[in-house]
């Protein structure tokens, strides 16, 4: 199961409002909701694919200006060597 | 993966991101916990594998694998943040069907081979073809994904041992409208601005360019800014409605090619609203005149040769008279107040002004006109070489700028912006690399796009392809789809680290290193060099570029020129000589491992920011001010191009009455060969979709996610309609992303390309559209 670290830049008076959306999101761990309106989040899922879905909805939420990874550790991932 | 690593493993996660959001004091683990968390990994530091952005990551690796990578916080360009194509690092290199062994073509197969057969077989068809039809029969076709060794290797090797000016790149097809802009406009390629004044400025047109999918570090740094000065304005001028046009703060929609009218409008309203500069004007610019109608490469072996003439600002100001705002609002569909709004906006002089632009001014059969055109406002208005207030050119891929263009891996180019065709250029490249001078070859042969018809005529018999993908990314791909597998002689390499639909054309596959798997340098597109070390080893029997043309020259007799024991750092030393004292000055070896890249002109140990400005250019005298100083014949000065508006070879009419527009897409860079290879990836962006205006789909009677035949003059391809994606097109266009190799959208498009530049125009062929 992949992990990862995200920071997610909200617009104005948003980040709030948008941490307890982003929470919902199964896999996401909201860990902290900062004053200048970033949020530092924590990613979980199967594969990297699952992981970029989840990122990629972050996008689309109302009040989301940037969505940015920080961290992404892979090293249980299938070792698929040819 | 037991619990409690499971948590520590979050917990980094978390510790990384507060620290890149600037709170590692909120952060729940203290350094040394964090390190523990981490067991077993080593960190090493590598620019990203993907854009120009040339965003830091730090590596980690475990076993002999890539097990973890973070945005590396010491990284002036993202600050330890990447975009989400950074999740895909992780995959890239690892895919099932990843190339380990040469592979030779025997009938409808490929047979698994030694390096020693494949090396033996490539040398031999080299030297045969070099007998029997000259050196000009044999060729290299190499990548803005190429590290800095590569092209120099190829260049060197073609250039002066086998003694042909065929050496061309991809970046034919994205940058070389903007370097013509550059050597046009300052005597010299590269921005004079970098990222800082994207933080510093306050005002950012962006042309045709979807920043928040193809630059996104980039995209998020301007965002930061309006966040934190809500002063910034960011106007997106755009022929389809973006993730871009969304976050903008005006989105100005306007008709394909229309771009030069505009600029032109714009320059039109400063002049006549007297919002130039005018001692600006008189100490730092002369106007030219070049000529016009001057077609579109659309015939084999095309010519041109402009004739730039100077020009008075009267004769200027004349030119501009028709490109009043009602005429530009006729043709463009950009209403005249918005044009008039817009040129004072630019001109203000409260504001510190940017243009940002890519592949919708470079892909463009007027491409260099259009650079040139973007130019003209900021040296009409003086909003150039200042802090937070330049035009910035975006580059799309990692080293275009780093190998291609300063190394020059072009067919007129040497190193250090010198070409072929001036002998002391020819002299001083002998010299540094050793040969004899008259080895050089004085004529360049063919661009990208001439190569591969020289390939299709069958005038070059030998094509080695290294790091791209041609026989996907061309435009009018079948023609040269067909023209590969011609046979008589024809003789197709292609290094690569997956299968692609390169590799199934050609009669030699080679298995490459990628990324960490070797040693390399980048250069981005702030002319930030930054250098990495092998990481870990390639797959199977996959050897680097480098090494296989260093191969290859030995077994053509020309190992001569590549005599270094420690091949790298003695291939810098070599390399460097060509910049210094130019400008262009790079920085010893050691600086590169040492730093988070550099900005050349590096003197002194010095990194450049602001070129041609006093105070932030070593070459830039106390007193000088600001000087264009790789433009002597101009006394120092940049030039302001009239260029006329002229219409794209292919619009729409009662046949074909829709513009096709193709690009790329956040998830998948370029034809997909790395984050198309693995299912998973594709799952998340499936395959090309049509995008379109929900009023043509109704006109066409489809709905959405509906087939669609979309068929222009030269192809024809089904693809599902997208009304509801991220992005939407305007009426009367569609856009189709190139990274499905399952749908190559390129057989569709034109191969006209920019005269000056010879870079193709992707954006702007014409199709119909009927429902599949």
């Amino acid at each position: 199961m992949p992990v990862s670290g995200v920071v997610i830049t909200c617009v104005d008076g948003c980040s709030h409002d948008v941490a307890e959306r982003i929470a919902a999101f199964d896999g996401v761990e909201v860990h902290g909701v900062l004053p200048d309106g970033q949020i530092v989040a924590v990613v979980e899922a199967d594969t990297v694919d699952g992981e970029v879905k989840l990122v990629s909805a972050f996008h689309g939420l109302a009040g989301v200006a940037a969505v940015r990874l920080a961290y992404h550790n892979f090293e249980d991932q299938e070792q698929v060597q040819p | 993966m037991e619990l409690s690593r499971r948590e520590f493993l979050k917990s980094s996660a978390a510790a990384a991101a507060f620290a890149a959001a600037g709170a590692a004091a909120l952060g729940p683990l203290q350094p040394k916990d964090a390190a523990a968390a981490e067991g077993g990994i080593t960190w090493g530091k590598a620019p990203c594998r993907f854009c120009g952005t040339g965003c830091g990551v730090l590596v980690g690796v475990k076993d002999n694998r890539i097990v973890a990578t973070k945005g590396d916080s010491q990284a002036p360009v993202n600050r330890g943040l990447n975009c989400i194509k950074g999740y895909f690092l992780s995959k890239v290199l690892y895919g099932k069907d990843r190339l380990t062994t040469p592979l030779i073509r025997k009938g409808d197969r490929m047979v698994e081979a030694s390096w020693d057969e494949a090396m033996t077989l490539i040398a031999g068809k080299f030297k045969e073809a070099i007998a029997k039809h000259g050196p000009d029969s044999v060729a290299m076709y190499g990548s803005g994904q190429w590290t800095v060794f590569e092209g120099y290797a190829a260049s060197k090797l073609f250039k002066g041992g086998i003694g042909t000016n065929n050496v061309e790149v991809n970046a034919r097809l994205c940058m070389a409208s903007a370097v013509t802009g550059f050597m046009t406009t300052f005597a010299s390629d590269e921005p004079m601005g970098c990222y800082d004044d994207l933080d510093l400025g306050d005002t950012y047109f962006l042309w045709g360019a979807n920043m928040a999918e193809c630059h996104p570090i980039l995209f998020s740094r301007m965002i930061d800014n309006r966040l934190k000065n809500p002063k910034v304005k960011i106007i997106d001028f755009g022929t389809r409605h973006t993730r871009t046009s969304q976050m903008a703060d005006q989105y100005v929609r306007f008709n394909p090619q229309t771009d030069l009218a505009l600029l032109n409008a714009i320059a039109h309203v400063i002049i006549r609203d007297k919002l130039y500069d005018e001692q600006f004007i008189k100490d730092h610019v002369v106007f030219k005149r070049g000529k016009e109608q001057i077609g579109y490469g659309l015939e084999d072996k095309f010519k041109f040769a402009d004739e730039p003439k100077l020009i008075g600002f009267d004769e200027y100001v004349a030119f501009l008279k028709p490109y009043t705002p009602d005429y530009v609002a006729g043709i463009s569909g950009v209403p005249a107040a918005t044009i008039v709004e817009l040129a004072h906006l630019y001109a203000d002089r409260k504001r510190k002004v940017n243009s940002l632009w890519t592949m919708g001014f470079n892909q463009h059969t007027r491409g260099t006109w259009v650079n040139n055109l973007v130019y003209n406002v900021h040296l009409l208005t003086g909003k150039i070489c200042k802090p937070g207030e330049n035009p910035l050119s975006l580059t799309g891929q990692p080293s275009a700028c780093g190998t291609t263009r300063e190394v020059g891996t072009f067919t007129h180019r040497l190193p250090a912006d010198m070409v072929v065709t001036n002998p002391e250029h020819r002299e001083k490249a002998a010299r540094i690399w050793g040969v004899d001078p008259k080895k050089i070859p004085a004529k360049p042969t063919y661009n990208a796009t001439e190569m591969f018809r020289a390939l299709d005529r069958g005038d070059i018999k030998v094509v080695w392809v290294q790091v791209t993908n041609p026989f996907q990314s061309l435009p009018n791909l079948n023609r040269y789809r067909k023209g590969a597998r011609k046979g008589d002689g024809r003789f197709v390499i292609v290094s690569d680290i997956y299968p692609t639909r390169s590799t199934e054309l050609a009669d030699v596959i080679l298995p490459s290193a990628s990324w960490v798997e070797k040693e390399g340098v980048f250069g981005n597109a702030e002319r930030r060099t930054q250098q990495w070390f092998k990481l870990v080893d390639a797959p199977g029997e996959a050897r680097s570029d480098l090494w296989q043309t260093l191969e290859l020259a030995r077994r053509l007799g020309h190992g001569s020129l590549f005599p270094y024991k420690q091949v790298e750092p003695e291939m810098w030393e070599e390399y460097r000589k060509f910049n210094e004292g130019q400008g262009k000055d790079l920085a010893p070896y050691a600086a590169y491992a040492a730093a988070r890249g550099l900005r050349w002109p590096v003197v002194d140990g010095r990194e450049t920011r602001w070129r041609y400005a006093e105070g932030h250019d070593p070459y830039v005298k106390p007193g000088e001010g600001i000087k264009f100083y790789k433009n002597k014949p101009d006394h120092f000065k940049a030039v302001v191009w009239a260029r006329p508006y002229e219409p794209a070879p292919e619009a729409p009419d009662k046949q074909y009455p829709f513009w096709l527009c193709t690009g790329r897409v956040l998830e998948h860079w370029h034809t997909g060969t790395m984050t198309g290879r693995v299912p998973e990836i594709r799952r998340a962006y499936p395959a090309a979709v049509c995008e379109m205006h929900p009023d043509d789909a109704k006109q066409l009677g489809v709905t959405n996610l509906q087939q669609v035949r979309i068929t222009s003059r030269r192809g024809s391809i089904v693809l599902p309609v997208d009304l509801n994606g991220r992005s939407r097109a305007e009426k009367g266009n569609i856009f189709v992303a190139f990274f499905d190799e399952g749908k190559l959208i390129n057989e569709l498009c034109l191969d006209a390309y920019c005269p000056i530049s010879g870079e193709p125009d992707f954006k702007k062929c014409a199709v119909r559209i009927e429902k599949a």
